[in-house]
């Protein structure tokens, strides 16, 4: 049980389900941050869960496996792995993009790479350069330097169009995680800021920084 | 149709957990088959709709295999880890798409009688639960069943009652106090 009552209490909240709005967030946002809090949502879990008892199991549809496990392998029609690298200390501007992506159309030529340009949400200059490849590999490259605080790490969404909710694509830069998404093309790309080692939801907790869309380049002809 | 011929005991939920650390595709495989019913009947009663609790299900089952790592027996069996990440999934979609209240009905199947409560006693942690959710008044353990089990919010349980939010909150807030006191003691 944490030291502090209140908290306890809103974990006890938090775990009943019935917090919305800002104490929800307040909650997750303690679920991420405070160590006693996770243990206060711990403990209540422990004692609450027996509830679930009241709910009878049913059938899942047929094709929910299928989905999962599409969900968790790395890449779609070759069983290839696929990483996240992180490559620091890029020069900026944009100019080193428009470099980059034509050094890559040349180099990869004939798989044309999908390429999506992450800019600030608020506005601004391009940030992240992100080149999803046939081979499964996404390289994530840094216009300029990105400092975060050190308790703190960024991660990588994927949100694929007509959907809700983004599928975490791992914390850059990458210690060797696999992807576990299938990105197609016109998939949003987002990057938060998360506890350290990522989001503890599944979702993004912290503000989402950066986004841009995934879309196919075409290699230049002839 | 799976080969495999693994088997594990009931309880080996855990086991199962720690091989997904690992990588392990056939015990996350196993993991699925012991729990996906369980989970998704859970997650079907917080969205009353298939395609939801299908949504829901799909991502807890892909946090449970990303985060087993952070699976920790030391503060509570793999139950409830596993039906927590699949509630607050479940939560996390109808709270997003703010549900329409009007009209709802809570399933027929919700069996408030005694009887249900007795169905908590096959654990020590049930039992204990049971016993102090007998010390609440009646409507108060409704409502603490109403927002575990149907996922209802302070707002939709108000709106249930036909109460003020603020008499719903503190409610809650005071049936939690003396359940805290009791399950300690």
């Amino acid at each position: 049980m944490s030291d502090e009552p209140d908290r306890d209490l809103l974990a006890a909240e938090y775990v009943l389900g019935s917090l919305e709005g800002d104490e929800r967030r307040e909650a997750e946002r303690l679920l991420a941050d405070n160590p006693a809090f996770a243990r206060s949502v711990a403990t209540w879990q422990r004692r609450l869960t027996p509830l679930a008892a009241h709910v009878a199991p049913e059938v899942p549809p047929a094709d929910l496996w299928g989905r999962i496990e599409t969900a968790i392998t790395p890449t779609s029609a070759v069983p290839l792995r696929r990483r996240v690298r992180f490559w620091q200390g890029a020069t900026a501007g944009a100019l080193a993009i428009a470099a980059s992506l034509a050094a890559f159309l040349v180099l990869h030529r004939p798989e044309p790479p999908r390429v999506a340009v992450l800019s600030p949400i608020a506005g601004g200059a391009p940030v992240l350069i992100a080149t999803a490849e046939r081979n499964g590999e996404l390289l994530v490259r840094p216009t300029a330097a990105i400092t975060v605080p050190s308790d703190k790490d960024l991660e990588l969404w994927a949100l694929p169009l007509g959907e809700t909710r983004p599928h975490t694509l791992g914390v850059l830069p990458s210690s060797g995680r696999q992807l576990a998404a299938q990105l197609s093309s016109n998939t949003q790309l987002l990057v938060s800021l998360e506890p350290k080692g990522g989001s503890p939801t599944g979702q993004p907790t912290g503000p989402v920084l950066y986004g841009g869309y995934l879309t196919s380049i075409e290699p230049p002809r002839g | 149709m799976s080969a495999t011929k693994t088997v594990l005991e009931a309880d080996d939920t855990d086991v199962l957990l720690h091989r997904c650390t690992a990588g392990d595709r056939a015990a996350f495989r196993l993991l699925y088959d012991r729990w996906g019913g369980r989970l998704y009947g859970i997650a079907l009663r917080i969205t009353r709709q298939a395609s939801l609790a299908a949504d829901a299900t799909q991502d807890a089952f892909v946090q449970i295999w990303q985060q087993a790592h952070r699976f920790d027996p030391e503060r509570g069996g793999p139950e409830a880890w596993l039906i927590g990440i699949t509630r607050y999934r479940a939560l996390d979609i109808v709270r997003r798409q703010s549900r329409e209240v009007p009209g709802y009905e809570p399933d027929e199947r919700e069996d408030e009688s005694p009887d249900a409560l007795a169905r908590l006693i096959s654990t020590a942690e049930g039992a204990a639960l049971q016993r102090c959710l007998g010390e609440l008044e009646e409507d108060r353990r409704r409502l603490m069943v109403m927002a575990f089990v149907d996922g209802l919010s302070h707002s939709e349980l108000a709106e249930r009652m036909s109460v003020p939010l603020g008499t719903v909150k503190s409610w809650i807030r005071r049936s939690l106090i003396l359940l805290r006191g009791c399950l300690a003691s």
